[in-house]
């Protein structure tokens, strides 16, 4: 098999935490995935975890945003250099290009969101009422804090995968055999809840960055992101690795994507209750062809193109209407091509822009406004 | 098609919660042991509420007690639901250092790990550490947990020492609390044990912080009772803000005067 040759496919999905539901506080995490064309390449996944943090108030909108722009960003970068990957250029130009770059462009959205939705009475009467007059001061010395956000977005290329992480939760890599690794460097500054972030300063000295080469079947079978929910979930992080192999050999049984499609859903939610309580996302990236016999791989392949057109669904946080903004987008928004979609194998729609059904009014008034100032 | 959960065992996430009391010789005068060891006694229940609360939070209960070097009082990390109190007696000197490195012993990883919430640890003492207290601060301070901790601190009797429990504490917008009598310190160990227990456990406790943003990891529940200097334990209180359940009902105790015995 050649490397043009590789498929992956890609399953996500968000719950809320149990304890948010308690408190009534949004789910604040967000999953993009973006695929030009049902087969080609790059495939990009994205997942964001606002902070809960009471004066990270608008985070769940920072997490979307950081999403769409780590997917538009990394896509751009990309493209650029298609057809002509030189793995140790994208190496030195990505890992100070990247999150410059990204930040930079995450910043503009927020700037952009808050120049039309500003700060209201009612925002900041409940952070004074849990944080203290201070927290207000903190705020408005830096709004780019109430948007707070992690981001872990991971990039599949014929010959290489990119990966790029700001702030906890986990990248797994998950070998034919099962084997789990991890492909970034731990930070140490992530402890107690503490974390580096899309909203701090110096957020694009803080990334974690990696490019991994792919060579014929010498690629990970699968990727799985996560937000720190999940892995706080666990007793142990044996126990979160675990999780890694067991959805690899479940992908490996017959009709394994439909099984681990219907279930994801319903294993968070249980996470979720039985452990963190925090909101928890789980994207995945896999490749069938390592995973199944020769001798079943074509049947399976049939029975998955059957059933793509009427199987997409939206796995970004719910947004309360009361949340929604006027407008939430940057007019950057609109130049890079995005599905938010579960992805039941391989998209062969024209690539949309799908929002929540509550946003979706706001955002394609959003991006009316952003054509015509494009124009 | 219905299939099993991937990965190990799910938990909660552990929140350790350790006194640090003093058991010197002077914790024998005017029943200050003995009302110690009511006023922990009688914060249990009340621990065991908060920790119902938030299921997603297994708070875990242990004791150091200091006087000539000190010990584990209780050495086990107990979830709350069987924790019970054992006496405290009081005896020697006041090695309220050596009790700082016990601590700073378990917050090493492992035994602690990353997936903990921020540990609570409370500080009582009668008066002035007779040891290296700055060594056994600065070993707690090595550990990032120790870093991490919510650390509360109260005074028994007009001997304690404001500033060493205030170098505990490491925050300046938190003071140590001052119980000049037993109904004080029953106050300020229920304070200590519910309000702060259920904020450490809170989902603002638990949710993630921008790194720097917070002079503490865990929102501390305005302090409804008498800080040290306080001259006695009701006039401060009534005034203090309560942003939570359990610290008002501490401030409504707190109207009633109450001399100073200690």
């Amino acid at each position: 098999m050649t490397t043009n040759q590789i498929e992956w496919r890609i399953i996500g999905e968000t719950v809320p935490g149990a304890s948010h539901i308690r408190a009534g506080i949004p789910n604040q995490d967000a999953i993009l995935q973006v695929r030009e064309s049902g087969r080609s390449l790059p495939i990009i996944l994205s997942v964001a975890d606002g902070h809960g943090s009471p004066k990270c108030f608008r985070s769940d909108y920072g997490s979307r945003f950081a999403v769409k722009k780590s997917a538009q960003i990394v896509g751009e970068f990309l493209d650029e250099r298609r057809g002509n990957f030189d793995l140790t250029e994208i190496e030195n130009r990505g890992k100070d290009y990247l999150p410059k770059e990204f930040v930079k462009k995450w910043r503009k959205t927020v700037e952009y969101h808050l120049k039309n939705n500003p700060f209201t009475d009612e925002e900041f009467k409940k952070l004074e009422e849990k944080s203290g007059a201070n927290a207000r001061k903190l705020i408005e010395e830096n709004p780019l804090l109430a948007y707070g956000t992690t981001s872990l977005t991971v990039a599949m290329k014929e010959d290489f995968v990119l990966y790029l992480q700001l702030g906890d939760g986990d990248i797994l890599n998950v070998s034919e055999t099962g084997k789990v690794m991890k492909p970034l460097p731990e930070d140490a500054r992530l402890l107690a809840n503490e974390t580096t972030s899309m909203c701090l300063p110096k957020a694009e000295s803080d990334f974690r960055f990696s490019v991994q080469k792919i060579s014929g079947a010498q690629s990970p079978a699968l990727v799985l992101l996560s937000t720190d929910g999940y892995l706080n979930s666990f007793s142990d992080e044996v126990g979160f690795f675990q999780a890694g192999t067991d959805i690899l050999n479940m992908l490996a049984a017959e009709n394994g994507f439909d099984a681990v499609n219907e279930n994801l859903k319903a294993w968070l939610e249980e996470a979720t209750q039985m452990g963190s309580g925090d909101d928890c996302t789980v994207g995945i990236i896999y490749r069938p062809d390592v995973l199944k016999k020769p001798d079943t791989a074509e049947g399976s392949e049939i029975a998955a193109e059957s059933s793509v057109k009427s199987q997409t669904e939206e796995v970004t946080a719910e947004t309360p209407t009361s949340l929604l903004p006027v407008s939430t987008e940057n007019p950057d928004d609109v130049t890079v091509t995005i599905t938010i979609k579960k992805d039941k194998n391989k998209i062969s729609a024209p690539p949309t822009v799908t929002v929540n059904n509550s946003a979706q009014e706001s955002a394609k008034s959003a991006d009316k406004n952003a054509e015509k100032e494009s124009e | 098609m219905e299939m099993k959960r991937p990965g190990g065992e799910l938990a909660s996430r552990p929140l350790h919660f350790i006194w640090i009391a003093d058991s010197s010789g002077s914790m024998g005068d005017d029943g200050k042991i003995q009302s110690l060891n009511t006023a922990i006694r009688e914060a249990i229940p009340h621990m065991k509420k908060v920790a119902e609360d938030n299921p997603n939070a297994q708070v875990l209960v242990r004791a150091v007690k200091f006087s000539n070097g000190a010990q584990w009082h209780i050495s086990q990390p107990t979830p709350v639901a069987d924790f019970a109190w054992a006496d405290l007696t009081a005896d020697g000197e006041t090695d309220m250092g050596k009790g700082l490195e016990l601590v700073a012993e378990q917050l090493k990883m492992p035994p602690m790990s990353d997936r903990a919430l921020p540990p609570v640890l409370v500080l009582v003492s009668d008066g002035q550490p007779t040891d290296d207290f700055e060594g056994g601060l600065k070993a707690l301070m090595e550990q990032p947990w120790g870093k991490k901790a919510v650390r509360i601190a109260i005074s028994i009797g007009q001997d304690a020492d404001p500033e060493v429990l205030q170098k505990f504490i490491g925050n300046s917008e938190l003071k140590p609390l001052a119980a000049n009598s037993p109904e004080a310190l029953v106050k300020h160990i229920k304070w200590a044990s519910t309000a702060v227990l259920k904020s450490a456990s809170s989902p603002a406790a638990t949710a993630d912080v921008p790194a720097g943003t917070d002079t503490a990891n865990v929102p501390i529940p305005t302090v409804a009772a008498p800080t040290v200097g306080t001259p006695n334990d009701g006039a401060q209180a009534a005034n203090a803000g309560t942003p939570n359940g359990a610290a008002q009902t501490a401030d409504a105790d707190n109207q009633n005067t109450v001399d100073d015995v200690w």
